[in-house]
């Protein structure tokens, strides 16, 4: 990973994004992830790409793009490890449910589910409706990865979870699409995939070791948040994200996890709604 | 029969992404809709981000006085001046652990 993104960020221009960025003092004091190069990344979108990029070139901007993020996804991967560990699943099944559902929250409603003794049916449909938010990514992002082969869109699908959608929708959706964005999707993707096994397996090496008050899972709500709250610029927006936050606030009750999806699409028709009403055309 | 259900669920949430792009369903969507996808990321993840802060995992109900929830609000406010994911990650969780610690 290292020895790809080299070439990349040689350029003058990139050191000055470096030099110029605020975020570098942070970025140089998350020692612990000093392996990586990223004291050289950019400000996440902020990367200024050449007209149309080649497919390293652009699969380089996914893993940089996604880089940041997993400072909140080391983090949930070992609070998953350790939590699988704690419900009584063996390592393995810890290990490799992260491979095989490759989901952080639904892992972790899983193995919750499954420690309190419910029936397999319930766990598998409430994992289930949990992830039904993908599919609200899928016809997102389905209009730029309808032409490609076979084998890419399977790898994209099996890749395209809640992070890995959040940074490379943006890709997909400059003007003019760039030819070999699928490749960003998967370096971002595969950045995230990486990163979650390896710190699930971190957290089950660490057990019990971790200790619960450092509350880690917040990290993922906090990724989010650095995604959402800049966006939150223009009323459609705003009401979009306040109509889906007071949906999951109080759906809370509603069976089998239903509150994601129907905060997710109260938000979507509120954001057209406002949008509408703003400008009708 | 954990395997059974893990795997199920895998290929569920595998065919939950891939669905649109699969190939079965040939017809892109009208133009009309592109109005209701673009607010997809910020409906979701806001939805994600309320049940995690809002809801009190001690009771199971709504509370915004939470140490978690001033952490998500000073994290809200990093991320609007800074624009960026590391600070925002580091402030917010720093901000929680001064409150659960020192406060």
């Amino acid at each position: 990973m290292i020895s790809v993104a080299q070439p990349l960020m040689r350029t003058a221009k990139k050191r000055k994004l470096v030099r110029n960025n605020p975020e570098t003092p942070v970025i140089l004091a998350g020692v612990f992830l000093c392996a990586l190069p990223i004291d050289k990344l950019g400000r996440l979108g902020s990367y200024r790409a050449m007209t149309d990029p080649n497919p390293k070139q652009e699969f380089v901007h996914g893993i940089r793009d996604q880089l940041p993020l997993q400072l909140g996804v080391i983090p949930f991967g070992m609070v998953f490890g350790v939590l699988g560990m704690a419900s009584g699943l063996t390592e393995w099944q810890t290990i490799l449910m992260s491979s095989i559902i490759f989901g952080g929250a639904s892992q972790v409603v899983f193995a919750q589910l499954w420690m309190a003794g419910a029936a397999p049916v319930i766990v598998g449909s409430s994992v289930t409706v949990l992830n039904l938010r993908h599919v609200l990514y899928s016809v997102t992002i389905a209009k730029y990865l309808r032409n490609l082969s076979l084998g890419w869109r399977i790898i994209l699908g099996y890749l395209l979870t809640d992070e890995a959608f959040a940074v490379s929708i943006k890709r997909f959706e400059q003007n003019p699409v760039p030819r070999h964005a699928h490749y960003h999707l998967l370096g971002s993707g595969l950045t995230l995939w990486t990163f979650w096994q390896i710190s699930t397996a971190a957290g089950v090496w660490l057990g019990t070791t971790l200790p619960a008050h450092l509350n880690l899972d917040f990290a993922i709500p906090l990724t989010f948040i650095a995604i959402v709250a800049p966006i939150l610029r223009k009323m459609p927006q705003i009401s979009a994200a306040a109509a889906s936050g007071l949906v999951a606030v109080f759906g809370q009750s509603l069976p089998w996890n239903i509150w994601i999806i129907a905060a997710a699409l109260a938000g979507i028709v509120t954001g057209a709604i406002v949008e509408r009403g703003q400008d009708p055309s | 029969m954990i395997w059974v259900v893990m795997i199920t669920t895998g290929i569920m949430t595998f065919l939950m992404r891939f669905s649109m792009f699969s190939g079965l369903i040939n017809k892109p969507l009208p133009a009309s809709f592109d109005r209701y996808l673009r607010y997809v990321p910020i409906a979701v993840l806001s939805a994600i981000i309320a049940a995690s802060v809002v809801i009190d995992p001690a009771t199971n109900a709504p509370n915004i006085g939470t140490d978690r929830a001033l952490a998500a609000i000073i994290a809200v406010i990093v991320a609007l001046v800074t624009k960026s994911v590391l600070s925002t990650i580091a402030v917010g969780l720093s901000v929680l652990w001064v409150l659960q610690n020192l406060v």
